[in-house]
Formats: structure tokens, C-alpha cells, sequence
């Protein structure tokens, strides 16, 4: 079993793997950055090392710091938490050449499916349906036109070391197809230093179901059941839920299998979750495999009940799951709010500085994870999500009611945030309708705030 | 709020289970720590990046091999040498068995390596030091190896290209070390003599004997970035003067500003530019017709373009493109309406002083707008290797239609910031000997000078006379009247008395439409006849200095119309006349014998 962990993240994640740590018995090594000395995480480790400056490229990201902090501390695994490095392969392969235990998939895992032309090769050929698309790398847009008119319009044309949105466009018509290519191979380049680009059918009005997995290194998989994260701006999630009001029983199963195959396909361990879309048909199709615990995981933790966190420990040390598909129920229905530091009346503009008072929340059926307190100073450096607020009731009405009455209690002050963002959304009728999809937020200006697609 | 004060310790240390067998630990050589910023690095990352710092960008030291693997065509490279006798002259205590432990852990036999291969398919003789052995230092058998390739490269008929590092001559070989020194600059002179190539690549650290001897001596001197390069090295000379040396003292930077070497390449680029230099100086003959040229040049193309994508961010690469394009589009049409564009042109009649300010005008295109128009591939070299290295004078070798040039310009800047950094076209001693040196340079390697001519005046200042600004302006009109070579001179703007002359000792000199040439500026003239400088546009008048009154006069041979307005935008149909004229040019003076060529030149000043 792992003795001490450090954990190469920060915020909430990282207080949230503190804790785990803290039940299960293990060490827990926080790392910080300069902008980070009084960050709860810091605070809250059994041990706290420094690894540079406040700008991420100089800490959170900076490997050769994060394995010296881990070899002086004498820690023997690393958690990546999400973001950061939790998807670098490199970064894995080095744990791995250091005897270190990387709490994720071996680092050929990530390599694989954090190229997306190999990833949607290997889900092809396991029989996990795909978005039509282009085959080969796409350097060009001559070629890309070609391919693009073959696989039939509208398409979306994306970075193929691509996510959050960058280097991503969609072209309706041939006549829109080359500005959007380039535009998209240009943001690519600066963004990922590659420009290879690969097209697919664009899937309109789709939700976005994502299958939370579980695979030990003995090779048994199970899934968690689905999670809808259809509510979002510019491909950054806002809300997540399970239970999906679009995914019947008939469906989770059918949905569930293709998600167990994907992840055996990819020869998966560790947590891992298998991203959807979902057309009103019925029809789904696999996007990309996350290989990292995500922010929304608490939703699945609440309908499972399982702490997935733990079960990443666990699945690390080596252990075999200790439950099987059949023991999977989902019970109930959660929702989660990310709470952001950020100004929706405003463009979302993002919103650092001093919280001065703050009250949580609290009470049955109601979690909130953060690494904020009174009096914490909001660093400009890093992202600005500042707190996750789940509920969990009996049904969606209870949860949404659980959800209006704990974001009306919820106060952080001498910052903005989209807490009343958030209200407003809860109290849209076709949200609470369930009838929603990715396109939510442009479609229903809530609040008056005008969302523009990306 | 200080929470971790507050917040109770909870954990139970409840491990059970069997403690783990194999320990974290970070596996040898994984990491290394960089000796510039002291982070420590990934060693894979730092080899990926050509051996450079990714957090700093300082420079590691590059081992011969894998050098040779950077820079030479893959599976091209002969290595020669590889067994020497061992040597030591003073029979040193130890130095022996000194030697075969590096032998052994290096692999090498000595300090360098050399041998023969292809550089972007150019052949080339290559020398390589290896710092691991003994700092590289020269002893008798580093010696040995240099003069022996150098020898072979002479009798080979091909370039040379050492890389230097070093850390001077071998203690240890006491006076035989210090002889390497003349042993290798003789074989040098011999391969000069010849009229063969060498380029010399310093990198960090080359001081000593070393500095002193082979790697100075380059026809063409390049150097990494940041690298140590000096005689004497900086600690002893901050004991012997007891003073503190300033930041930057003795880098390649430092060298470069005092006009010691051409050119500072980063290491992604080196191959590329390399291969660029040993092209341009392929062996052909001057009077090479076009077409002959173009068989040559026809594997200089795919070469360039397989090292376009190494040699990133080199000006020169993307000013050739735009260069080509421009001369695409149309020539041939051009050819048609010139003729009467150009009559109408010359008969417009403006005064004198008008031509004065049209050739004095900020939007006038300045001689480094006119490279990337006239030539390819324009490879700037810097430096006069006597004091410094100056903005007014730029020069250097290109392609002009295939064929290898040398390209000398003067150039005023464009805007008050580069007017500045250019000292306004003023061209100082430096200036000019460093248009010599190009010059002599082209002589050696049979290549045409091209010289474009624009100054208010030689720069006119206490510095200048100090290091001799007369001397330099009247060297240049000797060795111009004998240079070997075609030489044809154009005045694109302003022709300042004999700051002007000293680059139009030509075969022949041309002028824009509305630039001048005289002997002093018209202030300058009224100032001196008239004592009152505000009758300048009078002097204008009188002095004969626009085109046309120069032409009548026999000074210049040919007027290029200018298209109007002449502005850096508007340009490219001016050029296409000019690219025309100077391909006649070449194609006239090239067939000449050099006796011949002398003759003419001489006759030219003879008779003014």
C-alpha cells in the first residue's frame, strides 16, 4: 500500500486527496508554488515543499521540481489530481522509471489515448461507435476540404493534441471550411506547438454523456453510470448530474458495455472516464477517454457511493476492485455547480483578490469541496474555479430544490463569482425540464447573459 | 489565517502490509543540473533540444560525435586519423597513462576528430574538438591531425570547417604544443593560397593557442551564441590588471561587436547555414554562363529548401523568397514597357535641387530594402577583424539569378531609430575595412562585387580619425582599382564625396534617376565658396551632381529610371530594370580575362 503521497496539484483537488489520505492512513506531501504559500492544500499536507514561482510553467508543471520534491520528502507515489500534469505521459514514464506510483493508467495508456487518431482507432476497432471522420492526420486544408466533403457536413475540425476547446472549429458548408480550418490549425500551433488536425461529422444539438469507469490492474472494469455535463461554455463544463434524464435504463446498459469495452480496449487501469455525445436519436458516439479523476467525480460518488479518490489509492497499491457491476446501483440523483471566480454579467471575466467573508452551506444531501477560507487571497496565476457544490436527493425535483436552496446560502465575499449565474439556471424552466443540450447556455441567455458559441 | 496551526493532526498511522521492495530513486543520469540557471534538467530533454538548457537556453557542450552527427549528412562521414602514435615530447610524469584513461573512457584517440563528409551535400573536410579530452587542449598530435586534414583537403581541392573548443595548447607537451600552433596555420595558408574554403566555428570555450592560431583563421568565422572566446583567459587577465572585467567580456557577442567574427548562429541553424556557405563557394568559374550556373545551382535549390525548414528564423531565407516572387511576376512584360516608361521618365525635367531632396527622401527605399529584391539567399558577414563591426556598411555573399555574389551596401536605416543604429549611413574606418575584406574576399573566391552607394559622407568624428578614416577610404581606392573581379557600383541615393568613392572604384557606376553623387554636400559647397550654407539649392544647381549632368560628364555609365512614386512599397517595378541591367552586366564583365578587366578599369579613372 502506498505510504506517502504527494500530491502535484493544487485547490480543491488537491484538499480533497489530502483527505482521502488522511482516512486511509497515508502521508500526505503537498506541493506549492511561491503564489501558493497560504493555500488550504499547503496548510492542510503533513508536509509542504516549494517547487518555484507562482506561474505554473515554473511549478505546477515543472516535473523535474515536482520529482525532486517527491524524492526529498521520500514519497513513494504521486497523485496528478486533474489539469497540470495528470495527463502527461511524460511525466508518467518518468514516475515510472523513478519507482514512483504514478495514482493513474501506465504511461503508454495516456500516450495512446491523449492522441486522439490512435484513440478513436482503438475504440473502432473494439466496436465502440465513432463519429465519422477523417482517417489520417490533416495538415492542410486542400486535403482537410477533401476529407471533409466525404465525411458529410456540418464537421468539426480539431487539434488532434487538442482539448478545452482550443484549436476547435466547425464548418457548416464547404464554403466556410477553409477560414475554419486555418483559423483552428493557427490556435492549434500556439497552443499545443502542432498543427495536425483531424475532421469529423459535427453532431448537432448532441448532450454530452460521460461513463465514469473503475479497471484494476487484475483487468476487471466496471462502470458508474453516466454523468450529463451538457450545461457548459465554451466546451468548460458548468453543471454536471447523474443520473442523465436523457439515458433510460435500456440505454445505461448499452452506453455502460461500450464504455467497459473502450476502457479494455485501451488496456485501462485506474479511474477513467469515456466522453459521449449523444444525439437525440438515440445514437452515441465516442469522443475521448479522460485518463484522470475528474471535477465532477463527487456526482458519482454520491449516486454510487463510493469515494473514487480511495479507489484510485487502492487500484494504485494494486488491489483488486473489491466490487463487481452487479453491486453498481445508482441511488438517487446529484448535481454539481462549479463555483468560479469570474463575472458572468461581465464576459466571465475572471475576478482574483481577497475572499473577506465567507459562509458555506451545509446540511443533509449537501457537499462542498474548496480550497478557499475566509480571508484567502485568490492568485491571478491558475484557474478560477473556486469551490464545487453537490447535492444529492431522492429524485432530480429534490435535488434541484436542494441545489436552489444551498446556492441562495452560499456567500463569498470581495470577489465575484456565478453563484446567482448558477440560481438563475436552476430556476430555467427547461432546465429544470431536463430538456437541455450542449448548446444550453447560447440558446437561453440566462440571466440576459448573452453566451457566445466558441 | 494561519490554519495549519490550527488544524489537528488526524492521521493514524495505521500502515500495515509489507514495506515496498524497491525503493523511488531517480535513475543515474535522468537528471543533470544545468551549470547556467542550476536547475536541474532531464538529460533526454536537453539531448532532444540540441543540448540546451530548456529552462535558460544555455549552451552544454556538444561532444565531437554527436556533433558530427548534427551537422554532417547522415552516413556520409569518412573519419580519418583514428590511430596515432602517443606522444610526449617532455616525457611528462604520468601524462601517458593520462592519456590512454581518457582513451579509453572517450573513446577518442585525441582531442579532435577529423575526416571528410558531406554537409547538405556539399563535401567538406571537417575537424571536430572534444572537450572531455583534456579541455581539448592542442598538443602535438592535435596538431598533427588539423595540419594532415588540412593537407588533404589542399591536395582534395576541398573546404575545410573545424569546429573549435579548446582550452589553448597542452601544458603537459610544453614547446611542442606551442609549434601546433604555427604548424596548423601554415597548412592553413597553403589551403588559402589555393583558393580554397575555410570556415572556423567557435564554440564555448576556444581560448589560448587555439584562438591564437586555427581559429582565427577562418575566411568565414562563426560562433555559438554566449560562447568564451579570448587569448588570454578572463581570470588571469583579472589578476594581471586587477580589475574587474565587465559583463559580456570575451562572449561571442563581444567579439562580434569588435569585428571578429561574421556571424553568431544558434545551434538549430548551424547545419543549414553551413550548408549554405560551402554552396555558395562551389567551385566554378567566373565566366560560368548562366545556364552552366544553373546545373550547379539546380542541386543548391533542393539543397536549400531540404534546409529551410532546419534554418529557422534567418532573415535572409524569407527576404529570397519575396525576392523570387517579385521577379516572377512579370519580368517579361517589363521588358516590353520599360523602353518607353524610361524616355518619359528622363524627359520629365526637375531642378537640381529637387533631385537633392528626392535622394535624401525618408520614404526613399535604403540599400537593405533593395537585397531582397536583387538577390537570394543574402548571407549577412560581419566585421573587419581589427576593431569593430559597423551598421553604416553591410555586406556579405548572396545569389544574384544562381550565380554567387558579394554584396557591399551602405545603408542609412529606415526611421529615426534605425538611422541611429545605422549612424545615418555615415560610414566609419571599420566600415570600410570591412567592405575590404568582403572584397578581397570575393577576389579569392571569383565571385562579382555588387556595391550600392548611399551616404550623406565617410562618418566625420574624433573616433574616426583616430583610427585612421583617410587611410581606410584611400586603401579602399587602391585595392578596388586591382580587385581581380567584376565590380559595378550604384548609387541608389545620396553619393557623399569620398565616402562614396571608396565603394565606386568600379568596372562601372550607375546611378538612380534622382540620386546624386558629388564632391560635398550642396551646404557643404556653398558653405565653402559662398560662405553661406542657406545657398545650397543654388550650389545644387551649379555642382553637376543628378544623373543625368553626371552621365553627360562620363562619371557614370548608366541612369535607371525610377518608377514614381520610388517608395520601399513601390519598388519592385524600379528593380526589375535594375535585375536586368546588372544581369547584363555580369554577363559582359564576367567573359572578361582579368588582365583584361584591369585594363578598363584602369583606363576608366585614367581618362577622367
Amino acid at each position: 500500500m502506498i505510504r506517502k503521497l504527494l500530491i502535484a496539484n493544487r485547490g480543491e483537488i488537491a484538499v480533497r486527496i489530502i483527505r482521502a489520505c488522511r482516512e486511509m492512513g497515508i502521508e500526505a506531501v503537498a506541493v506549492y508554488s511561491e503564489a501558493d504559500k497560504e493555500s488550504l492544500h499547503t496548510q492542510l499536507a503533513d508536509e509542504a515543499i516549494c517547487i518555484g514561482p507562482g506561474a505554473s510553467a515554473e511549478s505546477y508543471l515543472n516535473m523535474e521540481r515536482i520529482i525532486s520534491a517527491a524524492m526529498v520528502s521520500g514519497a513513494d507515489a504521486i497523485h496528478p489530481g486533474f489539469g497540470f500534469l495528470s495527463e502527461n505521459a511524460r511525466f508518467a514514464q518518468i514516475c515510472e522509471q523513478c519507482n514512483i506510483t504514478f495514482v493513474g493508467p501506465p504511461s503508454q495508456v495516456i500516450q495512446n489515448l491523449g492522441n486522439k487518431q490512435i484513440a478513436r482507432n482503438t475504440m473502432e476497432a473494439a466496436g465502440v461507435p465513432v463519429i465519422p471522420g477523417s482517417t489520417e492526420a490533416i495538415l492542410d486544408a486542400a486535403t482537410g476540404a477533401r476529407e471533409a466533403a466525404r465525411i458529410g457536413y456540418p464537421v468539426i475540425i480539431k487539434a488532434a493534441l487538442g482539448g478545452g476547446g482550443k484549436g476547435m472549429r466547425t464548418a457548416f458548408s464547404e464554403k466556410e471550411f477553409e477560414l475554419a480550418f486555418l483559423t483552428a490549425q493557427k490556435e492549434a500551433q500556439i497552443a499545443f506547438g502542432d498543427g495536425t488536425m483531424y475532421i469529423e461529422h459535427f453532431v448537432e444539438h448532441p448532450r454530452h454523456i460521460e461513463f465514469q469507469i473503475l479497471a484494476d490492474s487484475q483487468g476487471n472494469v466496471v462502470h458508474l453510470g453516466e454523468r450529463d455535463c451538457s450545461i457548459q461554455r465554451n466546451h468548460q463544463k458548468m453543471i454536471e448530474e447523474s443520473p442523465s434524464m436523457a439515458v433510460s435504463d435500456e440505454l445505461r446498459k448499452r452506453m455502460g458495455e461500450a464504455a467497459v469495452k473502450a476502457a479494455k480496449a485501451a488496456h485501462y487501469v485506474n479511474a477513467g472516464t469515456i466522453e459521449f455525445l449523444l444525439e437525440k436519436t438515440g445514437k452515441f458516439y465516442f469522443m475521448e477517454m479522460n485518463t484522470r479523476i475528474q471535477v465532477e467525480h463527487p456526482v458519482t460518488e454520491w449516486v454510487t457511493g463510493l469515494d473514487l479518490v480511495k479507489e484510485q489509492l487502492k487500484i494504485a497499491s494494486g488491489e483488486p476492485l473489491s466490487f463487481s457491476q452487479e453491486d453498481i446501483k445508482l441511488q438517487g440523483h446529484a448535481i454539481e455547480c462549479r463555483i468560479n471566480a469570474e463575472n458572468p454579467w461581465k464576459n466571465f471575466r475572471p475576478s482574483p483578490g481577497m475572499i473577506t467573508d465567507l459562509h458555506l452551506p451545509g446540511g443533509q444531501g449537501i457537499r462542498v469541496d474548496t480550497g478557499i477560507y475566509s480571508g484567502y487571497q485568490i492568485p491571478p496565476y491558475y484557474d478560477s474555479m473556486l469551490a464545487k457544490l453537490i447535492v444529492h436527493g431522492k429524485n432530480r425535483e429534490e435535488a434541484i430544490a436542494k441545489m436552489k436552496s444551498a446556492l441562495g446560502e452560499m456567500i463569498i465575499q470581495g470577489i465575484d463569482t456565478n453563484i446567482d449565474y448558477q440560481f438563475e439556471i436552476m430556476n430555467d424552466p427547461d432546465y429544470q425540464k431536463g430538456e437541455f443540450d450542449i448548446g444550453f447556455l447560447e440558446s437561453h441567455q440566462i440571466g440576459g447573459v448573452k453566451v457566445n458559441e466558441a | 489565517m494561519k490554519l495549519r496551526y490550527a488544524f489537528k493532526r488526524t492521521i493514524a498511522s495505521s500502515q500495515t502490509g509489507e514495506e515496498r521492495q524497491i525503493k523511488p530513486e531517480v535513475p543515474d543520469g535522468m537528471l543533470k543540473k544545468c551549470n547556467a540557471c542550476k536547475a536541474a534538467v532531464f538529460v533526454d530533454e536537453v539531448k532532444k533540444n540540441d543540448y540546451i538548457c530548456p529552462h535558460c537556453g544555455n549552451y552544454f557542450r556538444v561532444h565531437a560525435r554527436r556533433r558530427i552527427e548534427m551537422i554532417v549528412d547522415e552516413g556520409t562521414f569518412e573519419e580519418w586519423d583514428k590511430v596515432m602514435p602517443a606522444s610526449n615530447p617532455l616525457s611528462y610524469k604520468g601524462y601517458e597513462d593520462k592519456l590512454k584513461k581518457l582513451q579509453e573512457k572517450t573513446g577518442l584517440n585525441e582531442a579532435i576528430v577529423t575526416g571528410k563528409g558531406k554537409i547538405g551535400g556539399t563535401e567538406a573536410v571537417l575537424g571536430v574538438c572534444d572537450s572531455r579530452f583534456l579541455m581539448a587542449s592542442m598538443g602535438e598530435n592535435v596538431g598533427e591531425k588539423i595540419a594532415r586534414a588540412v593537407e588533404k583537403a589542399t591536395e582534395e581541392r576541398l573546404p575545410v570547417v573545424l569546429f573549435a573548443c579548446s582550452g589553448g595548447a597542452r601544458m603537459q607537451e610544453g614547446i611542442v604544443s606551442l609549434m601546433q600552433m604555427a604548424k596548423t596555420s601554415a597548412a592553413l595558408k597553403r589551403h588559402s593560397d589555393a583558393g580554397l574554403l575555410y570556415v572556423s566555428v567557435l564554440t564555448n570555450p576556444t581560448t589560448g593557442g587555439v584562438t591564437a592560431s586555427f581559429a582565427m583563421l577562418g575566411d568565414i568565422i562563426l560562433a555559438e551564441p554566449n560562447a568564451l572566446i579570448g587569448f588570454a583567459g578572463p581570470r588571469v587577465i583579472e589578476q594581471t590588471i586587477r580589475q574587474k572585467l565587465p559583463k559580456g567580456f570575451q562572449r561571442s557577442e563581444f567579439l562580434l561587436e569588435h569585428g571578429f567574427i561574421d556571424r553568431i548562429v544558434e545551434r538549430k541553424d548551424m547545419k543549414g547555414i553551413l550548408a549554405r556557405i560551402l554552396n555558395m563557394h562551389c567551385e566554378v568559374s567566373l565566366k560560368s554562363e548562366d545556364n552552366e550556373l544553373g546545373k550547379q545551382v539546380n542541386t543548391t535549390e533542393s539543397i536549400e529548401n531540404s534546409i529551410e525548414d532546419q534554418v529557422e528564423n534567418v532573415q535572409e531565407t524569407v527576404v529570397g523568397n519575396i525576392a523570387g516572387n517579385a521577379v516572377d511576376n512579370g519580368t517579361e512584360t517589363w521588358k516590353k514597357q520599360v523602353g518607353s516608361f524610361e524616355k518619359k521618365q528622363i524627359n520629365e525635367t526637375k531642378s537640381a535641387w529637387e533631385h537633392v531632396q528626392l535622394a535624401r527622401s525618408k520614404e526613399r527605399p535604403t540599400g537593405k530594402d533593395y537585397i531582397p529584391c536583387l538577390f537570394d539567399h543574402f548571407t549577412e558577414l560581419h566585421g573587419d577583424r581589427l576593431f569593430g563591426d559597423d551598421p553604416a556598411m553591410i555586406g556579405g555573399i548572396a545569389y544574384f539569378n544562381k550565380r554567387p555574389v558579394t554584396v557591399i551596401i551602405q545603408e542609412k536605416g529606415n526611421g529615426t531609430k534605425e538611422n541611429i543604429a545605422h549612424n545615418f549611413g555615415m560610414v566609419s574606418p571599420e566600415g570600410y575595412r570591412k567592405s575590404l575584406r568582403l572584397m578581397k574576399q570575393a577576389e579569392k573566391f571569383k565571385r562579382p562585387v555588387i556595391c550600392l552607394v548611399d551616404t550623406p559622407g565617410a562618418f566625420c568624428g574624433v573616433e574616426a580619425e583616430e583610427r585612421g578614416q583617410g587611410e581606410a577610404i584611400a586603401r579602399n581606392l587602391f585595392e578596388m582599382s586591382g580587385l581581380k573581379v567584376p565590380v559595378l557600383s550604384i548609387v541608389i541615393g545620396e553619393g557623399g564625396s569620398g565616402g562614396a568613392l571608396a565603394l565606386a572604384v568600379g568596372d562601372e557606376v550607375w546611378m538612380l534617376e534622382n540620386s546624386i553623387y558629388s564632391i560635398l554636400s550642396p551646404e557643404g559647397f556653398a558653405s565653402i565658396l559662398w560662405k553661406d550654407s542657406s545657398k545650397a539649392k543654388e550650389a545644387a544647381q551649379v555642382m553637376k551632381l543628378t544623373a543625368k549632368d553626371l552621365k553627360a560628364l562620363g562619371i557614370v555609365e548608366q541612369i535607371i529610371p525610377e518608377k514614381m512614386p520610388f517608395t520601399r512599397e513601390n519598388m519592385a517595378d524600379t528593380m526589375n530594370i535594375l535585375k536586368e541591367r546588372i544581369h547584363n552586366f555580369l554577363k559582359s564583365y564576367t567573359i572578361l580575362d582579368s588582365e583584361k578587366l584591369l585594363n578598363k578599369r584602369y583606363n576608366r579613372y585614367r581618362n577622367l
